[in-house]
């Protein structure tokens, strides 16, 4: 063999790892709890405190999108509930400079991934199938893949209707 | 393989891996961010559609729309499916018109010149300043005495409107009020009220019309209420149980409408009058008008003969019988004269004897023929409007120095009149000229003061469409999304303008704002009009369910009430001899057809990417401007498809490219109108060219309507090069067998066989 042909070889073996490793990177090492501007907390909110997660992600049983609670419900209690304690300051900030809180999406799916809350409500699924044990996480942690293999093995085992056709999603 | 080869390979390998795996964790997109409201708006639930019942201003038809809004946002446009008029249908262009609202490149608030005119150097203002400077004008005019010096032009507007500009310019004391567009259907009306009597156009019922005679009207695309008639003609071709209609189609060019005809009638440009009349000369000759009045028709019609009217219209003398015979004999039929035909220098002439054609047949005031409708709810045109309304006219008054003062809104005369009217140079001694435009285009160029006004989709108004359907229709237009930018509805300008003023004006038009002046106007809409009150309770019942639905319409069938044209009436309109040609001959030996594009109309949609990228229906071209060659008249000239030609006329040449197309007479080229826009946003600037530059000033005198098809042409290569851009289309078969034949003989032998 000559060098060329050598060269070229290595060249295209580095060029296929380097698609294995973004892809593994992007798969395994990506940051499934992310820091929010507010350290909020699911434990001592829907934990300790019990509160239904549809009091504050009011749309999920009506709309494709579960909504996160606008800047006023968060300010509805701690106007009274804890109003000095420094992540509730932050709160304050916000809200007296009229800016919404900048979350950091942890659940994220592509735009050509059709996924409507109101439908797996209907269907009766806790919460906590996909997003996990939220009321004993302080910081929320991504516990599904979001991979399209979890969605079709929960498709298929619950014998969903028209469940594997592609246009279920993809529309 | 080697060991150290192997090395070396395994060695890429693990530094591709780990550079991949750094590069995957450095440049993922940071985490997308979860905004939520601050305070939640009422009635808004993220991720569910709400849907506003409005009005489609894309072209006049007046359809009613659906606009779909998630978040504040408007997402999609649909047609309105209680709608009469497009039924729930809509045309390209109005699907576009979200391209209008989120266009990049509007006016985004109110803006003064600070260089020359035309130079394009404006300076942003606040509204007041720009309500107070044209206010200031006004009421200079109106202590100089000079009231008549204020004029405005606009779109040809129908709804309140139009009443509240026409109350503005009373109170104000100024007659100079106008409307323009190109393809306002001008010589359609004035041909229907020389020939019927009627000042409006009817509703052309070809739904249940069994035989249409279309005389160049392009109704699949764009003629009149396109999304209406062309689902008529579904109804005529396929509806229920009925017998498929028959469609004939006259025209020089073959355009969308007649490439879905039974027989194309491939006529001499300009003799498309003749020919009407020859038909009617054999409906009376054959002894089929059963009129006490036969007698002077048979008078009238005796020059033309179909032998006379063959020799003039190449079309066959026998062809010509038969089509008589079949209109006259298939119950119902429709005989319709489009833009192209109202385009010839006699076009109302033309339209008149296609009235003429219908009124032999008996098809006016009948079902599945010609329908007028009823009276609106609102005062129809006067005359004298008809009369007034001349874009001649104001080139003229502006270069005599009577117009002192001009505001413009949703027109665009500058592009849509040939060089010819001199109407920039006219406008140029126009002291001061503001304009109501949402975008940069010819016209607002030339203006001292740009007063931005909002999109059809954030503004409120209405309609009363015209043609209607053979009943009244009356559309609501209200606001789907709050306004992207710091714009006005034209309403509120004039109103705002009118407080400025003060006085009589300020008086007559003291409301809040223009969705005051509309509800106001409404209600005595509501207590005037026992039908319209019909099931509600209240006026405020009423209203909800005016923006619920969109509008009110009647919803019964049309009533008939046959009515006729009479020999006296129309005498000295009708077309004697083929429609006149500018250009000699010998120089210029093609007639030039030109024609509104499917996508742009007359120039305005050309600015929406939606309706550049759409392929032209029968030459699939997109972006660019074509002109379309017989190929045997381009063989003779040496041309070939794709190859930049000049386009010639007495008054000018355009360079574009050639498109080769068979249905198109050998004598004849065409060229879409639409494209050629030296301002108009980033996507219809420097695209094409613009025919309307090369056309003569040619105005009925009787109408005002400018004649497009009025000149001849002559072609020259240029070179080979013409940037045709088009999707690939090919109109030969290629031995797939799409089109099956059999000669006659097989056809009989098979029939025989079955038979015996
Ligand atoms: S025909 Fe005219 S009014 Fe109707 S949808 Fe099309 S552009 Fe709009």
């Amino acid at each position: 063999m000559d060098t060329i042909k050598k060269l070229v070889l290595c060249a295209v073996i580095a060029v296929v790892t380097f698609g294995i490793g973004y892809k593994v990177s992007d798969a395994y090492f990506g940051n499934r709890t992310p820091a929010q501007p507010i350290e909020f907390s699911h434990k001592i909110h829907a934990g300790d405190n019990q509160i239904p997660c549809m009091y504050c992600h009011s749309y999920a049983e009506r709309s494709r999108v579960s909504g996160v609670p606008n800047v006023k419900r968060c300010i509805g209690c701690h106007s009274v509930i804890k109003p000095d304690s420094p992540e509730i300051q932050k709160l304050k900030n916000y809200w007296e400079n009229k800016e919404p809180i900048p979350w950091v999406k942890v659940y994220n799916l592509p735009d050509h991934v059709y996924f409507p809350h109101k439908r797996h409500i209907k269907a009766g699924l806790e919460c906590q199938m996909c997003h996990g044990d939220v009321q004993s996480m302080d910081r929320i942690t991504r516990v599904s893949s979001l991979k399209m293999g979890w969605c079709l093995s929960c498709h298929t085992r619950k014998k969903v209707k028209n469940g594997r056709d592609c246009w279920t999603c993809h529309i | 393989m080697k060991r150290r080869d192997f090395l070396k390979y395994l060695g890429s390998g693990i530094v591709g891996t780990g550079v991949g795996l750094a590069f995957g964790k450095v440049t993922k997109p940071p985490g997308a961010k979860l905004i939520p409201y601050l305070i939640p708006p009422e009635d808004v639930i993220p991720g569910v559609a709400t849907w506003y019942a409005s009005l489609c201003t894309q072209c006049s038809a007046g359809c009613g729309i659906l606009v779909k809004v998630m978040e504040g946002r408007a997402k999609k446009i649909e047609g309105n499916p209680l709608h009469p008029v497009n039924k729930g249908r809509l045309c390209a262009r109005g699907n576009a018109a979200l391209q209008a609202l989120y266009n990049p490149d509007r006016i985004k608030g109110p803006m003064k010149r600070t260089g020359e005119r035309g130079s394009g150097k404006y300076k942003e203002i606040s509204w007041n300043e720009a309500v107070s400077i044209l206010g200031r004008n006004l009421s200079e005019l109106d202590k100089n005495g000079a009231t008549e010096g204020l004029y405005v032009l606009t779109s040809t507007l129908r709804g309140h409107l139009n009443t509240l500009i026409r109350e503005f310019m009373s109170s104000y004391g100024s007659p100079n009020y106008m409307q323009y567009e190109l393809f306002q259907h001008r010589n359609l009306i004035y041909a229907n009220r020389v020939s019927m009597g009627l000042d409006a156009i009817p509703h052309y019922d070809i739904a249940n019309t069994r035989y249409l005679l279309s005389f160049g009207a392009d109704f699949s695309s764009t003629w009149l209420s396109p999304v209406n008639l062309s689902h008529g003609y579904g109804e005529m071709r396929q509806g229920g149980a009925r017998r498929r209609g028959v469609l004939v189609q006259v025209e020089p060019r073959l355009s969308l409408t007649g490439a879905n005809a039974d027989e194309w009638v491939p006529v001499r440009p300009g003799t498309e009058g003749v020919l009407a009349l020859s038909i009617a000369h054999e409906i009376v000759a054959g002894g089929y008008y059963k009129g006490a009045d036969a007698s002077s028709w048979k008078e009238l019609l005796s020059g033309f003969s179909p032998e006379h009217a063959a020799r003039v219209t190449e079309v066959d003398a026998g062809r010509i019988h038969h089509i008589a015979k079949e209109f006259v004999k298939t119950r119902p039929s429709l005989a319709i004269g489009g833009d192209n035909l109202s385009a010839y220098r006699d076009g109302l002439s033309c339209l008149v004897a296609v009235n003429i054609l219908n009124h032999l047949a008996g098809n006016i005031g009948r079902k599945g023929g010609v329908v007028p409708n009823p009276a609106g709810l609102l005062k129809g045109r006067t005359g004298t409007e008809l009369r007034k309304d001349r874009i001649t006219a104001l080139a003229k008054s502006a270069l005599e120095g009577d117009v002192k003062t001009l505001i413009v809104y949703n027109t665009n005369p500058v592009f849509t009149t040939p060089a010819g009217v001199k109407l920039e140079r006219a406008l140029r001694n126009v002291p001061f000229i503001a304009s109501l435009s949402s975008f940069m285009d010819e016209t607002t160029a030339m203006a001292d003061l740009i007063l931005p006004s909002h999109t059809s989709l954030e503004d409120w108004g209405d309609d009363f469409a015209e043609p209607s359907t053979g009943v009244r229709v009356a559309t609501l237009m209200q606001p789907a999304v709050s306004p992207v930018f710091d714009t006005r509805g034209a309403g509120d300008i004039f109103i705002s303008l009118a407080k400025a003023l003060g006085g009589k004006v300020g008086e007559r038009l003291n409301y809040k704002g223009f969705p005051e002046y509309l509800k106001e106007s409404w209600r005595k809409i509501y207590a005037n009009n026992k039908e319209v009150a019909a099931g509600a309770l209240t006026f405020d019942g009423f209203w909800n369910r005016l923006l619920e639905h969109g509008g009110w319409w009647q919803t019964e069938e049309p009533r008939h009430k046959p009515r006729s044209v009479s020999v006296r009436r129309v005498k000295a309109h009708i077309p004697t001899s083929p429609s006149e040609f500018e250009g000699d001959e010998g120089r210029y030996p093609l007639y030039l057809v030109t024609y509104p594009h499917a996508g742009y109309l007359d120039g305005r949609g050309a600015n929406l990417p939606w309706l550049q990228e759409m392929p032209d229906p029968m030459t699939a071209v997109v972006w660019g401007s074509w002109v379309e060659i017989n190929p045997k008249t381009a063989r003779k000239l040496g041309i070939k498809q794709g190859d930049l030609v000049t386009v010639e006329s007495p008054y000018g040449g355009i360079d574009l490219p050639a498109f080769l197309y068979e249905g198109i007479r050998p004598d004849t080229v065409a060229v879409p109108i639409g494209q050629g826009h030296r301002l108009y946003g980033r996507y219809a600037e420097k695209r094409g060219v613009n025919p309307i530059e090369i056309l003569p000033v040619a105005e009925d005198k009787r109408s005002g309507e400018l004649a497009l098809n009025s000149t001849r042409v002559r072609l020259e290569r240029k070179g080979a090069d013409g940037k045709l851009v088009k999707m690939g289309v090919r109109t030969e078969e290629l031995g797939r067998g799409i089109v099956q034949t059999i000669t006659p003989e097989e056809f009989e032998r098979i029939a025989g066989k079955e038979e015996a």
